[in-house]
């Protein structure tokens, strides 16, 4: 009696658990996965007078990694995507050092809610809002032209599109990191101390060892986002020359070449995933174990 | 020890107070210790001595007062530029080096070149008996391995002193006599100063050359164990030791260097030997302590004496520690070894004569 009473239990306790993880599964399957996986199977469609034909032939994928402009895209959106997690990090590192480390956590809290507050609006209109400070005769270069500097070209240029890649990721990356050097136990930092390592030694040889997995995660955020950005480098950056998003778009127009812009989003998603993958592998590996 | 005078003490705390915000967590202390010495300081939770050894490790700074080590003054020493390697209670080993490299981690700091580096920290390593684990993550070590790693981290730029911050409270029983054994003998054997703060009497009592009691940010006695346990220099410190008959009462009369103290429980005689006199008609208190008061179902031919009742007794290993009441109601406790009490019904016989002769006494200062 007794176990026909537990599992009647077990049973009522299942039902339960899946009735909780069906709407997610649902949702990943229809939204994510469905599309995902037509998605490589249009890769794989024909385009014949305008009108897409389902097909399983490679003429696509020959077509676009046979072209220096695919290539030449790829390189420049990883360049950039790789700049933007650089500099953005290192940027990042200290304010984020500083909240965590010289602050209360009064001013910590209202720090983190401010990084929030961005998120309140369109990363649309801000990047509109760079358009205009960044112009030619804009703020800035008023300003820097009263020093009797500039003016200087800021829009259409790298440098344009990194401020856009910094205006989405900063605040988001400052948050991740100030968070992970913030559960750093403060005895660690004391012991490096006690064995005579410098304040500023201690945040290479100690802080950003402890606070490794927190300080890559929030890197691989800033790379997703940058990599597959379209907004910064179309408007910003104004596409010259293009990256794989801006490709996507131009692909699709001319032509309806839908099977070859499915090539390049199948080839950025490889790339992200390969990227998440080592990054997580790599912010959870442990050392010295044998 | 070998290569400064023993005259010259090694660490010098002079007047030192530390105040956190309104909180006075360190109130004055002064302390002289010598170079070689082993030193426990002990005390309740709260009592100022983990703040004590975080001054002297230069991880606090004293609100006032001076720090002397090696006779310069610390107090603005940045902890980084002392020479004052810790053990923690936590151990605080690095998680993301494995075990040799915890171990060389402050040669590393000190510009020690790696190949030197490794030959030292697996020299340390063996010390311990841990080299085979010197490649393994410091997760994969039980309590005690990562203890000895803890040590020959502290010990690898080979310190004048050793800081130890209550290494030995997370470990078992049995580990713990195990480490107070390799700690002596290390001490001995290096010859260098250890700065120990504990809560446990059995821990300090049993490793120290001198031990410290500390109280309410105060040292209320610095003296070798025994004399500690024998002559408790106050009412604090005798009842912190514990174990003791404390008694208070009025002096009625003075001779020579014996006191008449009366007490609900009587009036006893106490030996003021090396202590200051009370005058007649003070209070005045003295600790009798329970290993040196003697028994009997008889009436006693000693120059104190006192009738009372069995309440209880405890029972460990060999010792036996009998829990009385006089006629007034004042506690006392009596210890003694099993074997003296097996031809005695202790249930049947119920009262019992307690003695003590005047020098097992001792007159509490205030």
């Amino acid at each position: 009696m007794g176990t026909k009473e537990t599992e009647k239990k077990k049973r009522g306790f299942e039902t339960f658990a899946v009735v909780w993880r069906v709407p997610l599964i649902a949702w990943q399957t229809v939204f994510f996965l469905g599309p995902l996986l037509f998605m490589v199977a249009m890769s794989f469609f024909v385009v014949k007078n305008y009108r897409m034909r389902e097909a399983f032939e490679f003429v696509s994928w020959a077509k676009m990694l046979g072209r220096h402009t695919f290539w030449d895209a790829y390189g420049y959106t990883l360049l950039l995507a790789v700049c933007s997690t650089v500099i953005v990090s290192l940027i990042a590192f200290p304010a984020a050092y500083a909240l965590a480390f010289k602050t209360s956590a009064t001013v910590r809290r209202w720090a983190i809610f401010l990084l929030v507050v961005p998120f309140f609006t369109s990363y649309l209109v801000r990047i509109f809002s760079w358009y205009v400070v960044l112009a030619e005769s804009g703020p800035v270069n008023s300003v820097l032209g009263f020093f009797g500097l500039g003016p200087f070209t800021m829009l259409n240029t790298m440098f344009g599109t990194m401020v856009g890649y910094a205006t989405l990721t900063l605040p988001l990356v400052v948050i991740l990191q100030t968070v992970s050097l913030a559960n750093i136990d403060n005895r660690f930092i004391e012991a490096a101390h006690n064995l005579g390592c410098g304040a500023f030694r201690t945040i290479h040889a100690v802080i950003v060892p402890m606070a490794k997995t927190g300080l890559v995660i929030a890197a691989l955020f800033c790379f997703i986002l940058s990599f597959g950005d379209f907004v910064s480098p179309y408007y910003l950056g104004g596409s010259k020359p293009p990256t794989l998003a801006i490709l996507i778009i131009d692909t699709t127009k001319s032509g309806q070449q839908w099977p070859r812009a499915a090539v390049v989003a199948v080839m950025m998603m490889l790339t992200l995933f390969t990227v998440a993958f080592s990054s997580i592998w790599y912010a959870y590996r442990k050392r010295g174990s044998r | 020890m070998t290569n400064s005078p023993a005259s010259q003490p090694i660490v010098e705390f002079v007047d030192v107070v530390k105040r956190f915000g309104d909180f006075e967590a360190v109130k004055g202390i002064d302390l002289e210790i010598m170079p070689g010495e082993f030193i426990a300081i002990m005390g309740s939770s709260g009592c100022g001595k983990t703040t004590t050894l975080r001054m002297l490790a230069g991880l606090e700074a004293p609100t006032e007062g001076e720090i002397r080590l090696d006779g310069q003054v610390m107090n603005d020493v940045k902890p980084h530029d002392r020479d004052t390697p810790m053990v923690w209670q936590s151990l605080a080993l690095f998680p993301f080096l494995n075990v040799r490299e915890n171990v060389e981690f402050g040669l590393k700091m000190r510009g020690v070149g790696p190949d030197e580096r490794k030959d030292r920290a697996m020299r340390w390593l063996e010390r311990m008996e841990i080299e085979q684990f010197a490649e393994r993550s410091v997760d994969q070590l039980s309590g005690g391995q990562r203890q000895r790693v803890a040590l020959a981290r502290a010990l690898v730029t080979e310190p004048k002193v050793l800081l130890l911050d209550e290494p030995l409270s997370a470990l078992d029983a049995h580990l713990v006599i195990r480490m107070q054994q390799v700690l002596t003998k290390l001490q001995r054997d290096l010859g260098i100063t250890f700065v120990y703060v504990t809560h446990s009497q059995s821990e300090a009592f049993a490793m120290a050359d001198r031990v410290v009691i500390m109280g309410d940010g105060k040292i209320a006695q610095v003296g070798k164990p025994r004399d500690i346990y024998r002559a408790p220099a106050n009412r604090f410190v005798a009842e912190f030791v514990g174990r003791n008959n404390i008694l208070t009462g009025t002096v009625t009369e003075l001779a020579g260097s014996t006191v008449a103290i009366a007490t609900p429980a009587g009036t006893f005689t106490v030996s003021a030997e090396g202590a200051a006199l009370p005058a007649v008609g003070a209070t005045a208190s003295f600790v009798i302590a329970a290993d040196l008061v003697h028994f009997s179902p008889d009436p006693m031919a000693e120059e104190n004496s006192v009738e009372c009742s069995l309440i209880s007794e405890e029972f460990v290993g060999s010792v036996m520690t009998l829990f009385l009441e006089s006629k007034d109601g004042t506690e006392f406790k009596v210890q003694t070894q099993e074997r003296v009490l097996a031809n005695i019904d202790l249930k049947a016989t119920g009262r019992f004569h307690l003695g003590w002769s005047a020098a097992s006494a001792h007159l509490l200062g205030e």
